[in-house]
């Protein structure tokens, strides 16, 4: 029909009326304009309901049931756990393809690109510090959804195939977030990434183990190659896998409708097919709001996190020559570090991990309980409490707490001025570090309260150790600060001692510390943050008041 | 109430735009904080590598340099001193036309691994990987700034702390080597220069090599070729320096030659323009004269 013939029939105002109204429809898929302010009243559809069509229309919306149950739609029944690690996924992608504008993946630029991207990309920190916040979330969200489904009994059938895809879903996201940690190329990554990789090593027979390893690291070390290679897992090859076994694992939620609450459905069950009029409750437009409102409030949760209590550590530059003193892997992966102290690494790096995974998988093949319902299934409810506990202490096992202590010499200076990371020294900073030589069996007033706590912390923890080890008696500890160079100061750490025959033992070591350097934890308050916006405000203000 | 609050729709709207709002306030807070923060984190890994840098200092280089960097005699040059950050010291000597970060760096990562010249016991090691040495390129930058960080105390020195020790590989450096010369002002040291200069008169076959003459003047073979070296050839001077210019008898135009290059050109060699015109206050007047004479002996030894 012909604009003309249009405005001949209806009149100039009509005709534009009714143009406008079809784009309204075109944009929304299919809800007019009427319908879109009866939707914002809070009026029930009419029927046949109109608030399907954008379903059929939209490939977006096509992906979403129309209705959900109502039961599965109350917040404390899932979280909204699975619609979150969507969420935090797509986070990462975006963040993360922002973040290959400035990276490239080779030993010579890495790590200045990383240092470059916190000193000259404006929100390059931000970025960075919320990808890195948003992968270790997305960790915890996907392993808290799986514990949710696993209380819940949503594994029974006929949803077995989804569990199983969940569990390959956590896979992914764990090695995921692992390839990503080589990227900075500084202490932490490279030696982690080692540490993972040479597990693979273990794996019999030898032939298998030393190709798999020599296929991650692609040399017998991790060099050019092995960056590169993990930057194709983390940017394309496990993203890609991750995105297809998404959509299956989404296809079989919808196929078989998000498990109600158990004492409404009975295992077996097809309660998707079959929700009772009155208890549905339409996406559209109820849980979009729900949904949309939910991601808002995540995102600006993530972005408070990300501005004032997280900043992603960057150590030294990776270093294939030294071995920092504790070498930690991601927290996510400290059960597997703790197991890794008691159990040889072909136990506890690959058949215990291989076995726990299997089971994993294999729950609900295997589990041949009728009931969804807690007090039907105390033993598998009591199995899984027993197995976080497990892990709970596996994990703490794998802290540098547990059993890898050095020397207590070398511990007490690392304990005080760590190889890497902070540590009290570094915290109270530059100016709080008076020249002069500082000893433990005498007590100072060094007029700076900062100061006096190193000092007490010093002699605390000489002590500590002098109770704990029968080799270390008597022991002394000196603390030599000198002016080394201009704004920069060295700190000589020399402890004494006499072990369990009397004869004597010392230890020195040096560090520096410059007056600009700014040293941080992973997480806490960022306390510089509220200091850079008002210097920020101050030269901004300056700036307009010049004019 | 709950309902009210938390479930309705419109209290999930209100809540959804109240997030945003404050999302949004946080970005125009990290916004106005970037300027400053990155100017932060800029010193900040200055400072880190200056750390990296005493470290691998303390390990590496002290041994011969000493602890200070104030260097030990026989075995290495002081770094930490006045000579070798002040404007006219130990760049100048050598002719080096880059900056002192260049000098550092590259002195690190290539080493001076030849014994000819050297005053010193041993000789310095090539460190920078890309030579076949120890030290990753981050580790020699983290050196050089490290070395680069001594220049405030250095340049505080007086005569008396610093250090200095001689380079006798450069003529200018064995004329003046203590510190006390370099702390005099110019016009101060431009007498005591010249002083120098009177007390100590180089020959001309010496003056010839070190002032580099040899490199454009031929005086040994007739020229056979149209244009032969960039300067022009000098062979047959004796000949023909007393008729080239009206009035100069042979010493007076070689002389004027040498301190005023652009005053007699040959011909085919205006374009060329590229004698030094500081020989006058490079050679005392005994020098000159004596070069002259040299240069005009036919029977002169090379």
């Amino acid at each position: 029909m012909g604009v003309q013939q249009d405005i001949r029939e209806k009149g100039l105002l009509g005709a534009a009326a009714a143009a406008a109204d079809n784009v309204f429809t075109r944009i929304t898929a299919g809800i007019d304009a009427g319908e879109f302010r009866r939707m914002l009243q809070g009026d029930p559809p009419g029927r046949p309901n109109p608030r399907l069509k954008p379903h059929s229309e939209a490939f977006l919306l096509h992906i979403k049931p129309t209705y959900y149950h109502e039961s599965v739609t109350r917040f404390n029944h899932t979280f909204r756990l699975g619609l979150l690690s969507t969420y935090l996924f797509i986070v990462e992608t975006i963040t993360g393809i922002l973040l290959m504008i400035w990276y490239a993946p080779s030993p010579e630029r890495a790590y200045t690109d990383m240092i470059l991207l916190l000193t000259n990309i404006p929100f390059g920190q931000f970025l960075r510090d919320l990808h890195r916040l948003g992968a270790e979330a997305m960790v915890a969200i996907v392993t808290l959804h799986m514990v949710r489904a696993y209380l819940t009994g949503s594994y029974k059938p006929p949803r077995q195939f989804t569990w199983f895809t969940g569990v390959l879903l956590l896979v992914m996201t764990l090695f995921l977030s692992f390839s990503g940690y080589l990227l900075p190329w500084d202490q932490l990554a490279f030696w982690a990434v080692t540490i993972g990789t040479s597990m693979a090593e273990a794996v019999p027979p030898a032939v298998v183990g030393e190709t798999v390893n020599l296929l991650a690291r692609g040399a017998p070390d991790i060099g050019a190659n092995g960056l590169l290679r993990f930057y194709l897992l983390h940017v394309l090859f496990l993203p890609l896998l991750l995105i297809l076994f998404f959509f299956v694992h989404y296809y079989k939620v919808v196929h078989f409708g998000i498990s109600l609450p158990a004492d409404e459905e009975e295992v077996g069950e097809d309660t998707a097919n079959r929700v009772p009029a009155d208890k549905r409750v339409y996406y559209l437009p109820d849980v979009l709001t729900d949904e949309m409102s939910f991601m808002t409030v995540i995102t600006t949760l993530l972005i408070l996190i990300t501005v004032f209590f997280f900043q992603a550590p960057l150590e030294h530059i990776a270093n294939p020559q030294s071995t920092p003193l504790h070498t930690v892997a991601p927290w996510y992966f400290y059960w597997l570090q703790g197991m890794l102290k008691i159990a040889d690494k072909f136990i506890a790096g690959v058949l215990l991990p291989g076995v726990l995974l299997a089971l994993l998988m294999a729950i609900p093949y295997l589990d041949y309980n009728p009931s969804r319902r807690g007090k039907d299934r105390k033993v598998a409810i009591v199995a899984g409490i027993v197995a976080g506990t497990v892990m709970v202490i596996l994990s703490w096992m794998g802290t540098p707490e547990y059993a890898v202590q050095g020397a207590p010499s070398v511990e007490i200076v690392q304990e005080l001025m760590p190889e890497e990371g902070s540590g009290i020294s570094r915290e109270i900073g530059y100016t709080h570090l008076p020249l002069g030589i500082w000893r433990t069996d005498e007590e100072y007033d060094a007029h700076d309260h900062e100061f006096n706590e190193l000092l007490h912390e010093f002699q605390a923890t000489v002590d500590y150790y002098r109770r704990q080890d029968p080799d270390f008696n008597a022991p002394v500890g000196q603390l030599t600060i000198t002016q080394d160079q201009p704004g920069l100061k060295k700190l000589h750490w020399e402890i004494f001692w006499y072990d369990a025959q009397g004869a004597e033992g010392s230890y020195k070591t040096s560090f520096w510390l410059h007056e600009d350097s700014i040293y941080w934890e992973q997480y806490g308050w960022k306390q510089s943050f509220l200091g850079y916006v008002s210097d920020g405000w101050k030269s901004l203000s300056g700036a307009f008041a010049g004019e | 109430m709950y309902r009210f609050f938390v479930t309705s729709p419109i209290a999930k709207l209100l809540w959804g735009i109240l997030a945003s709002l404050v999302g949004i306030i946080v970005l125009l807070l990290v916004l106005v904080s970037e300027d400053t923060r990155m100017a932060a984190q800029t010193v900040n890994w200055e400072g880190r590598s200056i750390e990296n840098g005493a470290t691998l200092f303390a390990n590496n280089c002290t041994r011969c340099h000493g602890p200070n960097g104030q260097g030990l005699p026989g075995l290495g040059p002081a770094l930490n001193s006045f000579y070798f950050f002040m404007e006219k010291g130990r760049l100048q000597d050598i002719g080096w036309v880059g900056s002192l970060e260049d000098y550092v760096s590259l002195t690190i990562a290539a080493g001076r691994p030849s014994k000819t010249n050297s005053p010193w016991a041993e000789v310095m090691p090539t460190w920078g990987s890309q030579f076949g040495g120890p030290l990753r390129g981050d580790q020699v930058e983290d050196l050089t700034a490290y070395v680069l960080n001594w220049r405030e105390f250095a340049l505080a020195q007086t005569a008396e702390e610093d250090p200095f020790q001689p380079f006798p590989d450069v003529n200018n450096a064995v004329e003046f080597q203590n510190a006390a010369f370099l702390l005099l002002s110019e016009e101060e040291q431009a007498i005591a220069r010249e002083e120098f200069k009177a007390r100590n008169i180089r020959s001309p076959q010496e003056l010839w090599t070190s002032e580099v003459c040899s490199a454009c003047h031929n005086i040994n073979e007739r020229q056979v070729d149209v244009r032969g070296q960039s300067g022009p050839n000098m062979a047959d001077l004796y000949e023909r320096a007393g008729s080239r210019v009206e009035g100069l008898t042979a010493e007076e135009y070689v002389y004027e030659s040498i301190v005023d290059p652009t005053a007699f050109v040959v011909a085919s060699y205006e374009a060329a323009g590229q004698m030094p015109e500081n020989f006058a206050e490079k050679l005392s007047e005994d020098e000159i004269r004596g070069l002259v004479e040299w240069l005009l002996d036919p029977n002169r030894e090379p």
